[in-house]
């Protein structure tokens, strides 16, 4: 078998890493603030036809991305307004965001279906660096959002960690009411959260679009990756720089179908090779899922809980 | 919250009167039909025109009704299952593929088995295996949640994706026992001629349908009734005071599990027995099983209320698929936006009627120096 194309598999596993690493810190942002958002898919889907359908209109990248960045903020603030203010269900809340972003990006992108990408992100050249054979191609031929992606999931990490709104935000997640005792507004913590995580999952829609998708189809452009982020918000124990060596791991489940399909090498037939990411998330679920690694994994302790100060 | 010389308070009720129960649905509705028509109108739709031809195609002709009717058969059963499950607060949403296996057992069951049998038999075995199938799919989530408490949302989730590709393996993909040998075309096998049920008239309304509603009547008994439904509603109020009385949650959690995949898997089989016939890939493109939690959960888990609510579900879904049949088409998406948005509605509505909405003018204090 050809060598290049598995270079190319790795290299394509860290390209759609990168979708994964923006939908997850945006996860882990959300869910360390104790708010739970499922409705990653619904986002992503929005973000992914909103770029679309900027970019045929005015042919600005820039421009494409920040609207889709817009439409996950404003996504993300449905979900806060319901289950925050609203107090609402944040698993059906989150479930109802996904049913509404699957059905809104299906209907307005309607008219462009099948229609080919009209802007596309261009991968950097870096010069020498993208010559080293073998690592070049793998690690040194992205677009510049892959790179940035990297250096916002160190910063992430360096926010929850090494700084004070920070810690407040990890002290949301675990203790609310100590938090409230504080001063500070709950609310406003799981507000601001809530809403820069749908921003990071409404980008992370608009890069696959117009890096990654060729052309809109509802069914086949996000194709359950937003389920996936959700799943690696686990598997990285809520630790941004985690999520980085999950997305690659769990990127290259999702590329290598197409590398089989694409190099004609049928060991197994494709709907089974298609069912891998799938399966091997539900692996690593269960794998997590032993007395021993929960302890480990650290999961928000409130996460999913509303906070009312009368009924603490 | 305070805006200017008024606070807005909500003040928890102790108890909600009966016709709230009934306005927060019908309020989301209105709303959603607001949103949808911003919409319309946006993309160049007549909003009033869309919806009274929807609603014509989908209600209130004859045929309408009666389309519907059929659609709503599955669509029920797959409430039921959202609802039975959501009801202990275990949120299965893996029926969308717990349906897709109930199909694939059901059509087996449908040719191998009903050969020989009786008209009454056979179809009856035919559901029963598509239940079966249905519940042994949900069978790694619920072990999992009982055993491990690992999160039974993803889990179940995640197998929607792979009984997706397997539906489309057995049609598509191989030239196994599912596909129609006959034929290059790919297609399903059809089940035996006895394990099918006649359409009433010539209509697409089966005879499912009174099973459906006899199902969730039957359910909505027995769960008020039986100890089982005691024990489950103790369990979704206060696990831990289940725990103290001596109830068996793992027990609890794997027979709830089990049952709403096997109700999501008999909407698979009922999809068997009336229009489909066999393996049919259609079934993967109108989400009955997202669209059966999108239904439970606007009938509030209650399961009389899910077979309304299913009715005026497949309606929308009816009377949107006959819009894209015009000189200016309206995506069928439209449905799915409708009802999306009666979710997002109604769950925000949820909350004026757990509590009284009070605004009261703030007396301005002056603060003494």
């Amino acid at each position: 078998m050809n060598s290049n194309v598995w270079i190319l598999t790795f290299a394509d596993a860290i390209s759609i890493a990168t979708t994964l690493i923006l939908a997850t810190i945006g996860a882990i942002l959300t869910e360390r603030s104790g708010v739970i958002n499922l409705g990653v898919e619904g986002i992503l889907l929005m973000g992914a036809v909103t770029a679309f359908l900027v970019g045929d209109g005015t042919h600005n990248l820039w421009f494409a991305l920040f609207m889709s960045i817009l439409v996950g903020v404003a996504m993300a603030a449905v979900h806060a307004i319901l289950t925050i203010t609203l107090r609402a269900n944040q698993i059906v809340a989150g479930l109802a965001l996904v049913i509404f972003g699957t059905g809104l990006s299906q209907y307005v992108g309607k008219p462009v279906e099948g229609k080919s990408r009209p802007v596309t992100i261009q991968p950097m050249h870096l010069g020498k660096l993208s010559d080293i054979p073998i690592v070049g191609p793998i690690l040194f031929g992205h677009d510049i959002f892959t790179y940035l992606t990297w250096v916002g999931a160190l910063v992430c990490s360096l926010y929850l960690n090494r700084t004070r709104p920070g810690l407040v935000l990890r002290a949301t997640g675990d203790a609310p009411a100590t938090v409230d005792a504080q001063g500070v507004s709950v609310a406003m913590v799981r507000f601001v959260h809530t809403i820069l995580g749908g921003a990071l999952m409404g980008l992370a829609g608009g890069w696959f679009m117009l890096a990654r998708g060729t052309a809109w189809s509802q069914a086949a452009t996000t194709n359950g990756i937003g389920w996936i982020a959700l799943s690696l918000v686990v598997f990285a124990a809520w630790r941004p720089l985690r999520a980085i060596a999950g997305a690659v791991l769990f990127g290259f489940t999702l590329q290598v179908p197409y590398t089989l399909q694409g190099q004609q090498i049928n060991i197994l037939p494709p709907e089974i090779v298609q069912m891998l990411p799938f399966v091997a998330t539900l692996f690593v679920l269960v794998a997590l899922s032993t007395p021993r690694a929960r302890k480990l994994l650290g999961a928000p302790k409130m996460l999913g809980q509303p906070f009312v100060r009368d009924e603490r | 919250m305070i805006i200017g010389n008024f606070r807005i308070e909500l003040e928890p009720r102790l108890t909600s009167p009966k016709w709230l129960y009934a306005a927060v649905p019908a309020g989301s509705l209105v709303f959603a039909f607001i949103v949808g028509g911003v919409f319309l109108a946006l993309t160049g739709h007549s909003p009033i025109g869309t919806y009274s031809s929807l609603i014509s195609h989908g209600y209130t002709s004859t045929k309408g009704i009666t389309n519907t009717l059929g659609l709503a058969t599955p669509l029920i059963c797959t409430g039921l299952a959202a609802a039975f499950a959501f009801r202990m607060n275990l949120f299965n949403i893996g029926e969308e593929g717990q349906m897709y296996l109930g199909m694939i057992g059901s059509a087996w069951a449908g040719i191998a088995l009903a050969g020989h049998m009786p008209h009454v038999l056979a179809v009856l075995t035919v559901l029963i295996v598509g239940a079966a199938a249905g519940a042994l799919w949900v069978l790694l989530p619920a072990v999992l949640r009982a055993k491990l408490g690992t999160s039974e949302i993803v889990s179940t989730l995640l197998l929607n994706y792979v009984a997706l590709n397997l539906v489309n393996y057995f049609i598509f993909g191989s030239r196994g026992f599912f596909r129609d040998p006959t034929t290059s075309f790919p297609q399903g096998r059809g089940v035996e001629e006895t394990a099918r049920f006649h359409s009433f008239g010539n209509s697409n309304t089966y005879p499912t349908v009174i099973i459906a509603v006899l199902l969730a009547v039957a359910l909505y008994w027995f769960m008020k009734r039986s100890n089982f439904g005691y024990e489950t509603s103790v369990f979704a109020d206060s696990p831990n005071t289940a725990r103290y009385a001596g109830m068996n949650s793992t027990k609890l959690t794997l027979s709830v599990l089990l049952f709403s995949g096997a109700l999501a898997g008999l909407a698979g089989a009922m999809y068997v027995v009336g229009p489909a016939g066999k393996v049919d890939p259609g079934l993967l493109q109108i989400g009955l099983g997202y669209a059966g939690i999108v239904v439970a959960a606007l009938a509030r888990y209650n399961f009389v209320a899910v077979v309304l609510t299913a009715i005026l579900f497949a309606g929308l879904r009816v009377g949107g698929a006959s819009l894209q049949i015009s000189s200016n088409p309206v995506p069928i998406a439209i449905a799915v936006v409708l009802q999306g948005s009666v979710l997002l509605f109604a769950l925000g509505g949820e909350i004026f009627r757990r509590n009284r909405l009070r605004i009261r003018r703030v007396q301005q204090v002056s603060v003494a120096s």
